[in-house]
């Protein structure tokens, strides 16, 4: 069943279209990445999904019924901007937010408490939020997000500002979550993290879909057409007419072909002029094909 | 409903637990005291015994000033006291005939402290009154000008009566004042007043009205613009409904602002209850002049003036981006209440009078100007009910207006929005 599902939804503010047609869908136990530049209706899509605005046009379907109030206590939403009471105490905060969402003080209060053990925080719960450190804020916030449990998770750039201890802790949180079934959208610039973490992607620019699907499948959409060759001798093979571009670097090229061009000529040529240690046809990283869409969109 | 009750929860401990509302709980009694105290107490500061010399070229008239300055003191109804509820003693001497030559060891007499003042009479050969100066220290000194001049004056008569055979005893007959007895009549019967103190309680009412609402206003303000700054709208909006936010925050701000007047309330109470306050309070509220009907319809007042004007700060609140652009809008919380606190004296003397009347109904001025209406006179029923209608009529389009206003401007950040683009967001779903 598909947890969350937009179906060709629309939003425009004034003179400024933030959303036009955009579709997808995040199953149960999925780890999903919304991507695309600043300014391209990620949040605008995010509060479509959660109700804080509602779509001009099109429908948005959660847990499998047409949207309604009474299931956002099913989901979770860290936003990109720390929102927290910067004058009340940790511990105070954590249930404020599970009774928000529907648990009763003494139920946040336990949750609360294992939460803050795992993530490490525990020495900081009768702390004001002004006394922590940004880090600690994000970890607050973080399990704030999730102390009710959601089965649809929504996190706007969770790992800003983290060191890589408390990256990986967050990390292996989520993704134990994702293994137990929840459903995860995972929205980020960094996308090294969105290549290891998420299985489905969606980038989005303008607010439209530009590239949409499982990350095996939108990886072999693109051609590989990058080459790193180690090797020992005559370096006269960069020169091949299916070479587009090349770097030199002490016994490795790294080699970008033309569009077409043919890897196994290159190969061979390389392979008659010089000795082999290396020859990497490498796919494109989720950057290169980040920064070709949405970058051929901005020359268009 | 929950979500409102939970924030408003919320909202109401993070105030009542503040130092902030522990000091102005204090400190907003402590300055009405300072306020009204001033003026009773003015005259009385220091207590003890005043010094004071008549001098004078006509040694008759300084006798007569002399024994009119003392009969005028003479305290009726306890009302010249000072705090430790001692009667301020008046010492007069005369020194006369004097000429000029004798202003430089008086002037020397005041400075040294010797005396506190002293009262030049300089009778002219020719004009029928004397050119009469009091010299002091302080600008507005014990006894009073307005005092000295009645002395002065009565003087004058009595020593034209001596002069013309009067025995001193038949003088004071004639120079007894009339006591006049003041009466107003409420809710069909003539009740004894004292004009000085029914007033006291329109006065505390009116001040209390327009500081906690303009406090309380402005911190709602405040806080929207702090939870827009911090983004934690964007978290409770995950859940929350932005109606459920605004009426959370006006209810938990109106519940700390209920609480802070329950403890001054109960404050006067006890105070009046103790011995300590029997000289200030007898009989509790009603020396005060304030009736039960009356705190009635002030806690009413001031629970529809609090809705009425934290709407709109909350609505105001949702279009800034920075705390610092609040303050402009202080103005637009202060004017409408001010108007009631300007033309306090007026509306006190003409409860009836129909511009009077128009400003009670009026919504942004009715909390303050009907409460001083109800002090000055019994309001007949059908105004009280046309200004509560009007008032939640009002109080209800701008909670209206605000909630449309608050729910698009709280996901707004950057540029002021111009007015044309709030009518637009009026239309937002």
């Amino acid at each position: 069943m598909n947890i969350v599902e937009l179906d060709r939804i629309s939003k425009a503010y004034d003179t400024k279209i933030a959303v036009h047609e955009l579709s997808l869908a995040i199953e149960a136990g999925q780890m999903f990445g919304l991507l695309g530049p600043n300014g391209a209706g990620k949040t605008s899509s995010i509060r479509m999904m959660i109700g804080i605005t509602m779509p001009d046009s099109g429908t948005v379907t959660l847990f499998g019924q047409p949207f309604a109030r009474k299931d956002l206590t099913r989901i979770g939403y860290l936003p990109e901007e720390r929102g927290l009471y910067k004058k009340m105490k940790v511990i105070d905060q954590l249930v404020f937010m599970g009774q928000l969402h529907g648990l009763d003080a003494t139920q946040a209060k336990t949750r609360a408490h294992q939460w803050c053990e795992r993530l490490q925080i525990l020495d900081a719960i009768d702390l004001k939020t002004e006394e922590l450190s940004k880090g600690m804020q994000q970890k607050i916030q973080f399990i704030a997000t999730l102390l009710h449990e959601p089965e649809l998770i929504i996190m706007d750039e969770p790992f800003s500002g983290l060191d890589p201890v408390n990256t990986q802790l967050l990390q292996d949180a989520l993704l134990e979550l994702k293994n137990a079934g929840k459903a995860i959208l995972f929205s980020t610039h960094r996308m090294d993290q969105v290549e290891k973490l998420c299985d489905s992607i969606c980038l989005i620019d303008g607010g439209r879909a530009v590239l949409s699907g499982a990350m095996r499948e939108v990886k072999s959409r693109y051609p590989r057409n990058h080459v790193v060759i180690d090797f020992e001798g005559d370096n006269s093979f960069v020169r091949h007419p299916a070479v587009a571009e090349f770097k030199e670097y002490a016994g490795r090229v790294e080699i970008q072909l033309k569009d077409g061009a043919d890897a196994q000529a290159l190969l061979r040529a390389a392979f008659e002029r010089a000795k082999i240690y290396k020859f990497d046809l490498m796919e494109p990283s989720l950057e290169e094909i980040f920064i070709q869409t949405v970058g051929r969109r901005v020359h268009a | 409903m929950r979500e409102a009750l939970l924030i408003a929860r919320r909202e109401y401990l993070e105030r009542v637990r503040s130092k902030a509302f522990r000091i102005s709980t204090v400190l907003i009694p402590l300055v009405f005291a300072a306020i009204f105290g001033m003026g009773a107490l003015s005259g009385n500061l220091g207590g003890g015994v005043r010094h004071i010399v008549v001098a004078s070229n006509d040694p008759v008239l300084a006798d007569c000033t002399r024994i009119e300055l003392l009969t005028t003191h003479e305290p009726n109804a306890g009302r010249k006291r000072d705090r430790s509820g001692q009667k301020v003693q008046l010492l007069v001497d005369v020194q006369a005939p004097v000429a000029d030559s004798d202003l430089t060891e008086l002037n020397s007499e005041v400075e040294s402290k010797a005396i506190d003042g002293y009262l030049w009479l300089h009778v002219v050969p020719g004009e029928a009154l004397p050119q009469a100066t009091y010299v002091s220290r302080g600008s507005a000194d014990f006894p009073g000008t307005d005092k000295m001049q009645s002395a002065i004056g009565a003087a004058l008569v009595r020593e034209t009566l001596m002069k013309r055979g009067v025995t001193s005893a038949a003088a004071d007959g004639l120079l007894r004042d009339v006591e006049l007895k003041t009466v107003r009549v409420k809710n069909g019967q003539s009740v004894a007043s004292d004009t000085g103190k029914s007033f006291w309680g329109a006065y505390i009412m009116a001040f209390v009205l327009y500081f906690v609402v303009v406090f309380y206003g402005m911190n709602v303000a405040q806080s929207v613009v702090a939870e827009k700054t911090s983004r934690v709208f964007e978290v409770l909006l995950a859940t929350a409904r932005p109606e459920s936010l605004m009426a959370g925050k006006l209810l938990g701000v109106g519940a700390a602002g209920l609480t802070q007047i329950a403890v001054w309330i109960t404050a006067i109470f006890l105070l009046s209850a103790s011995a300590l306050g029997a000289e200030l309070g007898q009989g509790g509220l009603a020396a005060y002049g304030i009736t039960p009907l009356q705190l009635v319809f002030f806690v009413i007042y001031f629970l529809l003036g609090f809705f009425f004007y934290s709407a709109l700060s909350a609505g105001f609140g949702a279009t800034v981006s920075q705390e610092s652009e609040v303050q402009q809008f202080s103005m637009v919380l202060v004017m409408p209440q001010l108007v009631g606190l300007v033309l306090m004296v007026y509306i006190l003397g003409n409860p009836s009078a129909w511009p009077v009347v128009l400003l009670s109904l009026f919504p942004p001025c009715t909390p303050i100007v009907m409460c001083l209406r109800m002090s000055a006179m019994a309001v007949p029923w059908w105004q009280l009910a046309l200004s509560l209608i009007l008032m939640i009529a009002a109080t209800y389009g701008v909670l209206w207006l605000a909630s449309r206003i608050y729910r698009v401007g709280i996901l707004m950040y950057g540029k002021r929005p111009t007015l044309p683009e709030m009518l637009r967001w009026l239309s937002y779903s």
